[in-house]
């Protein structure tokens, strides 16, 4: 257990851990209101379509999946004891990977080519972009070069991700992977460390009670006369703010 | 110093910090020499005991300077990849590499040690196993089972086919982190296969198994299994599930592309109430 594997499974993820605490609630305290991905969409649409739909929906299952594994490692292996389960669960997660893949390529492509979004570019939405897609490459390929991911990592990545958060620290397995599989894991401590200082705050603020909400109600005063008329009663909903 | 460049400075300086004052690391050197061969080496070498998967270490320390003995110990490879001829030669007579073991000088020095004195104040073999009888074609069977996952280990460890493939029509095709396992009935042989079962010397594996050790029945049909493997697998054509893994991707992804275009091509069309904006129209 050399220095280096200390310093990269050990120090790193702590020091992540710590700075992704503290640079978080610190950008949220100095800049409330850019916590968030500023959005684009009104410089240029189409491309954002195929790049940002095929990115979320990708990242977002490939994520789960990653979360799942590590925090239900007994229910994975379970899932993955019948063949053709543990086929789906795989073609699954690749099919999510590749659509992380050509969604994050499509918004490189748009952000370095459409001369609107390069002006509103910043050199750390370069660095997050090209981290995240070398993330995304070598996931892909540990997906096909070291296959059955899913279980190993139940039974290897997640004992020692557990180890980590319970401060006992076991990087026994993971010093010993190959080499891909070790850059991918620092990848991730990266991102986490960068993360408040780049546009992935937009992950704690997400919109999700969008979901729950009542569609947007828009009432038409088409009948103006009939709506200054005292006599007519409010029909359905009286309107608020206003 | 700019404040960029404490910015910059900041993971480094913090990751070290921890890596410093981190809480003690699972040590592997804190083990005695005893121990370390006891749970580590024993899985393929006896002193005294005759050759399992590697060879007899019975008098190694004098057959062997000691400096080479810490290099071979450390990287067998990276000897036998120098040209070493002591170690191409060993490497030829067992054709199975020696993992590398990332210990001490004063680690291996110790194990040496306790390899001198004869294996005397330890446990120089692994726990008893069971002892090879007859396989049945009933063990066969479970170990094909046990190896692929349908019928899981006792102790709820990971499949056989996680991390490593087996070329067999039954069994659908294996993970590649690890070593393939066709003829590893042929290499080591069946007590050198059950030695590594009961005690993995690979950490990635010792790790997967620690809290989950496999049960001496399992690893009787496991073996069986495996020689099984080994004495059919000129007759076995498995499919090649790397390339359907990719094609199979593809395939999917090309299918999410036309189910996100077909969700949300018409989204600017879709949130217009149309039976409003007739109305308005035509009372304008």
């Amino acid at each position: 257990m050399s220095l280096p594997h200390l310093f990269l499974f050990v120090g790193l993820p702590y020091a992540a851990i710590l700075l992704f605490l503290v640079g978080t609630v610190q950008r949220y305290r100095n800049t409330g209101f850019k916590v968030s991905s500023l959005s684009s969409q009104f410089l240029e649409g189409r491309a954002l379509f195929w790049g940002a739909v095929p990115f979320h929906f990708g990242i977002l299952v490939v994520l789960l999946g990653h979360l799942i594994a590590f925090l239900l490692p007994g229910g994975t292996l379970l899932w993955n004891s019948s063949p053709v389960r543990l086929i789906v669960l795989e073609v699954t997660a690749f099919t999510f990977g590749l659509s992380t893949f050509v969604g994050l390529v499509a918004l490189l492509v748009r952000r370095f080519t459409n001369p609107r979004v390069k002006m509103v570019t910043t050199r750390m939405d370069v660095a997050l972009e090209l981290l995240l897609l070398a993330q995304v490459v070598l996931g892909l390929w540990i997906a096909l070069g070291y296959r059955w991911g899913s279980s190993w990592f139940a039974a290897d990545l997640s004992p020692y991700l557990m180890s980590l958060f319970t401060f006992d620290p076991n990087i026994t397995a993971v010093s010993a992977m190959p080499l891909v599989i070790q850059l991918h894991i620092i990848g991730a401590w990266l991102l986490i460390a960068i993360f408040p200082q780049t546009r992935l705050v937009h992950m704690l603020v997400a919109p999700l009670h969008y979901l729950a909400r009542p569609y947007q109600r828009v009432i038409w005063n088409w009948d103006r006369a009939a709506i200054r008329n005292p006599e007519t009663p409010w029909s359905e909903m009286r309107p608020k703010n206003n | 110093m700019s404040r960029l460049l404490l910015a910059r400075l900041t993971v480094p300086a913090l990751a070290a910090l921890f890596a410093v004052w981190s809480p003690p690391v699972a040590p592997a050197g804190a083990a005695t020499g005893a121990e370390t061969f006891g749970s580590v080496c024993a899985a393929c070498h006896t002193i005294g005991g005759g050759k399992r998967v590697g060879p007899d270490l019975a008098g190694v320390n004098d057959r062997r300077p000691a400096e080479w003995l810490l290099k071979f110990i450390r990287s067998s490879q990276a000897l036998v990849e120098s040209g070493d001829p002591v170690a191409v030669a060993l490497f030829a007579e067992h054709k199975v590499a020696m993992p590398d073991f990332p210990y001490s000088d004063s680690e291996i020095r110790e194990i040496l040690e306790f390899v001198k004195r004869g294996g005397a104040g330890g446990a120089a073999q692994p726990p008893a196993a069971a002892a090879l009888r007859t396989t049945t074609p009933e063990d066969v069977r479970k170990g094909l089972e046990l190896f692929q996952g349908t019928l899981r280990f006792a102790n709820r460890g990971p499949a056989c086919n996680s991390c490593h493939h087996v070329n067999n029509d039954a069994v659908i095709g294996g993970g590649i982190l690890a070593k393939e396992l066709t003829t590893v009935f042929g290499q080591m042989g069946g007590p050198g296969v059950q030695a590594i079962l009961g005690k993995p010397p690979f950490p990635v594996m010792d790790q997967a198994f620690a809290s989950r050790p496999l049960t001496e029945d399992e690893i009787f049909a496991l073996v069986a299994f495996l020689q099984d493997a080994d004495q059919h697998q000129q007759f076995q054509k498995p499919r090649d599930y790397g390339f359907k893994l990719f094609t199979s991707g593809l395939a999917g992804l090309v299918f999410l592309l036309a189910l996100y275009g077909l969700f949300w091509r018409r989204r600017k069309v879709h949130p217009v109430n149309h039976a409003i904006f007739a109305r308005q129209v035509r009372t304008q």
